[in-house]
């Protein structure tokens, strides 16, 4: 209770850095068995007005200024790599909170600069520890929820892709736990789609080994969720323009037509709709290998039956539009020559 | 964590069907990896199939998220989750007593005793206070989401709105509107600024009232009624009078104690910023000396058949009712939700529309412990309300082309200070719009019986007609008597009856399109089905 009557209320700098005189503490495992349990309270009664002062509460709104400092103060030092090694140790409310702090320091600026984006380039390590979240079902959302909020930054998204973690993703979506593998489709499919130019960049380079792993692991997934997600995603990158010349790569393979053709037929409405909506550019190139043309072709009246039948729940103007146009130019197409 | 719950649908035993829903239904289950011969092997298992579910994955997964990052005594927490196929399964505690909705329907029909309603506001109310500490806004507190376990135990559940848990009685499909009409809050209803902590707050004052009375305020009426008259706030209407009179009286000669009534009217206060926060209310005096969970186990549980039992009963209940309701609409009358309370309702909305007085609030009736509405005062006399019926059977030709929404724009500038965004407003009505149970028929002088649709059509063309000229009326003699406090929220209002009537002439047009499309199509079958014979 002697807290109570304290005349000054601490400055945003200070309660950083009694957090991480903590955290310092905590991680070098310095304190007594006897002071552990009260320097824990301690440290999560900080870390719960760092996140006050960074979201406010329910009387009051955030202030920019405070903010400032706090941010600054932070990454002056190596507070986050505290932070990140010590959330293990952490009770669950004060791990959400930190997760939240972790997730706002992103985003603070000062000085025009994203400080944090600067720490993280020099402290790239970090992310490795973060990657190892995913095969750890207690530290997995908080570390999942930092990952992501950190590849909003360019370099970060950028080290992440080209980085061995990539391949690991293929497992981790499809970890029977649902809210891992979730997460890790979340982080997945926004450093695939975020940054536009590293993505592309990425897709040209790594094509080979990528889309095989993608159609085999992800596309032909016996996992209803995974093939639903991946199908989706897969849309969304071939579809943006940033991302042209994958596209015209991808639809000129006859595999890749036909594991299309195979998402297609399934039950799964959701899916057979996503799948369309990559199969139209096949059926949509104007310069169709031969024997893409002649895979149409010979399944010319499955195709205009099965996309006849294909309908989407609420009215859906493009679709319909996609949809007639990709009947219309399969029916008009002749069997071509092998080359 | 002690005890891991296994994630492969093998280690689970079905044992039986204990709520369902659209795109969800809950199990009753047995684990076979949990070998101790306690009760934690018993497990509820909420199985969404995530083909069908409206949600997105996006909104499965933060719901899920949140489930497993939530730990409180009061709170529901997931033990596990992953997929079987296409179906996403939600493994839980199973809460042997079920839903406190099922337990007043099961045995507590005309509400439980205070002491029992102490005790489970006060577990619901921690469950909430640990919620919005943690910023998140529950979104749908009511009776049908506070479950009770074997020991008396009470905890808040079905975080998230995609699917109900235990909860077997209310369409889900009205789930899409976040949060189930009954227990909405005003401010909800009419702006979509979103849910705020105050808005649970309302929804657990109106949890107090179906808990005390045995079913939400305005469950006579359809739920998606409730919500248009609460939004249009124009009919009269105190909702447990509306019960046949030997229930009335049932009702009304119960005796609710002081605090409880005055914590009730606390929750139930119109403006969201005067009612208190979860903290607050766990201070309020009603709570004071509430009973353990023991006293629950031996006054509210004991007697009580099984979940399994209930859910079964109810499914029978529920199919009843919808075979009725069908059979209603069918008939082309108005659908209600039960049969025997349709002729006093009926009755009563005649009458209360030759009234024809305005609602400008509801107000929580202290001493009847309900809600109740509120009249403006002095304005009573000023409405034209001759007139309005002469115009209202007048004939005017249907338009058959959509009338512009843009209705607000123009009167956005006025000064009124309570008002939300044109699109806001459309959204608020569309959503209404979009319900199964919209009732189309809005014949406020139904007591000719069975109306045709064009003459429906007639009333409301010409009802909007005169709304518009009433509200130039008032305007006028607002701004003749220089005065405006008292109106604020009403321009509003008007402007939301006008757009609601639209959207029912639009919905009627819509349905009767719809019929005769059906119509064609019953025909080519039989054109179809002709065929093959004749040759």
């Amino acid at each position: 209770m002697k807290g109570l009557f304290k005349s000054k209320p601490r400055t945003p700098a200070e309660i950083v850095r009694l957090t991480r005189d903590l955290l310092v503490q905590f991680d070098m495992d310095t304190i007594r068995e006897s002071k552990r349990d009260e320097k824990m309270v301690e440290l999560s009664k900080h870390i719960r007005e760092l996140k006050c002062i960074l979201y406010g509460n329910s009387e009051s709104e955030p202030v920019a200024e405070a903010c400032m400092q706090l941010t600054q103060e932070f990454f002056k030092e190596n507070t986050l790599r505290l932070v990140i090694n010590c959330i293990p140790k952490l009770n669950l409310e004060a791990r959400k909170d930190a997760t939240q702090i972790v997730a706002n320091l992103q985003r603070q600026q000062v000085q025009c600069r994203l400080v944090a984006s600067d720490y993280l380039e020099r402290n790239i390590d970090l992310m490795d520890i973060l990657m190892t979240g995913y095969e750890n079902t207690d530290m997995s959302l908080h570390y999942g929820s930092m990952l992501r909020e950190c590849i909003r930054h360019q370099v970060v998204a950028k080290y992440v892709l080209e980085s061995e973690h990539l391949k690991k993703f293929f497992e981790f979506i499809q970890l029977p736990n649902f809210d891992i593998a979730a997460d890790a489709a979340a982080t997945f499919k926004e450093l695939l789609t975020r940054h536009k130019s590293t993505v592309a960049e990425f897709l040209s380079k790594n094509y080979d080994w990528f889309f095989a792993e993608y159609n085999s692991k992800l596309l032909e997934s016996s996992n209803y969720i995974t093939r639903r997600q991946a199908v989706k995603l897969l849309g969304d990158m071939l579809l943006d323009r940033s991302n042209a010349a994958t596209m015209t790569k991808y639809v000129s393979s006859r595999d890749n037509l036909r594991i299309l053709m195979n998402l297609l037929r399934e039950s799964s409405k959701t899916i057979q709709i996503e799948a369309f909506h990559v199969f139209k550019l096949f059926a949509a190139n104007q310069n169709k290998p031969a024997d893409i043309t002649n895979i149409l072709v010979a399944n010319k009246s499955k195709l205009l039956r099965l996309l006849g039948e294909l309908k989407t729940d609420k009215e859906d103007e493009q679709f319909d539009a996609d949809k007639a146009q990709v009947m219309q130019e399969i029916a008009s197409l002749e069997p071509k020559e092998l080359a | 964590m002690a005890q891991e719950y296994p994630l492969d649908p093998k280690w689970y035993e079905i044992i039986g069907e204990i709520g369902s829903g659209v795109s969800a239904m809950v199990y009753k289950a047995k684990c076979l990896k949990i070998s101790a011969p306690n009760s934690s092997s018993i497990v509820a298992i909420k199985s969404i199939d995530l083909d069908q579910s409206r949600a997105d994955l996006e909104s499965i997964r933060l719901e899920t998220k949140t489930m497993s990052l939530l730990s409180h005594p009061n709170i529901l927490r997931a033990h596990c989750s992953f997929t079987v196929g296409r179906r996403l399964w939600v493994v839980m505690p199973f809460m042997s007593s079920g839903s406190l909705q099922s337990i007043i329907s099961s045995n507590f029909s005309s509400g439980l005793p205070e002491p029992c309603i102490a005790v489970v506001l006060k577990e619901t109310l921690k469950a909430l206070s640990y919620l919005h500490d943690q910023g998140h806004v529950h979104r749908d507190v009511k009776a049908g989401n506070i479950l009770v376990g074997y020991d008396g135990v009470v905890k808040l559940g079905d975080f998230g709105v995609s699917a109900p848990v235990y909860d077997i009685n209310f369409d889900s499909r009205l789930k899409e509107i976040a949060g189930t009409p009954y227990w909405m809050a005003p401010e909800v209803i009419h702006s979509h600024n979103g849910y705020g902590f105050k808005a649970d707050i309302w929804s657990f004052g109106i949890t107090a009232l179906e808990l005390a009375h045995g079913r939400p305020p305005l469950s006579h009426l359809p739920p998606s009624k409730s919500l248009l008259f609460k939004i249009t706030k124009r009919f009269r209407f105190s909702d447990y009078d509306n019960e046949s009179s030997d229930n009335t009286r049932k009702h009304n000669t119960r005796k609710f104690s002081k605090a409880f009534k005055d914590m009730v009217g606390l929750c139930l206060h119109q403006d969201p910023t005067k009612r208190p926060t979860a903290d607050k209310l766990l201070k309020h005096v009603f709570f004071k000396n509430s009973k353990s969970c023991d006293f629950l186990v031996k006054n509210l549980l004991v007697g009580l058949p099984s979940v399994e039992e209930r859910f079964k009963m109810s499914n029978y209940n529920s199919n009843n009712n919808k075979m009725i309701r069908v059979s209603n609409s069918s008939l082309g009358s108005s659908s209600y939700n039960s049969s025997t309370t349709t002729p006093t309702i009926e009755e009563d909305e005649t009458g209360v529309f030759e009234k024809q007085r305005r609602v400008s609030g509801w107000n929580f009736n202290f001493d009847g412990f309900q809600m109740e509405p509120v009249y403006p005062l002095g304005l009573g006399q000023g409405h034209p309300d001759g007139s309005k019926r002469v115009r209202f059977r007048a004939e005017l030709v249907i338009p058959n082309k959509r009338v512009d929404l843009d209705v607000f724009s123009s009167s956005s500038a006025s000064p009124s200070p309570a008002f939300s965004t044109p699109t806001e407003e459309q959204e608020a009505v569309v959503r209404v719009e979009e319900d199964p149970y919209l009732d189309p028929d809005p014949d406020p002088e139904g007591e000719e019986g069975v109306v045709d649709r064009g003459s429906v059509m007639c009333g409301l063309v010409a009802l909007r007609g005169s709304l518009d000229d009433q509200r130039k009326n008032v305007k006028e003699l607002i701004s003749f008597l220089g005065g405006e406090q008292s109106l604020g929220g009403e321009t509003k209002e008007e402007q939301m009856v006008d757009v609601v009537e639209r959207l029912r002439g639009e919905l009627e047009q819509e349905r009767r399109k719809n019929k005769e499309l059906l119509m064609e199509l019953e025909f080519l079958k039989v054109i179809v089905s002709g065929g093959p014979q004749d040759d």
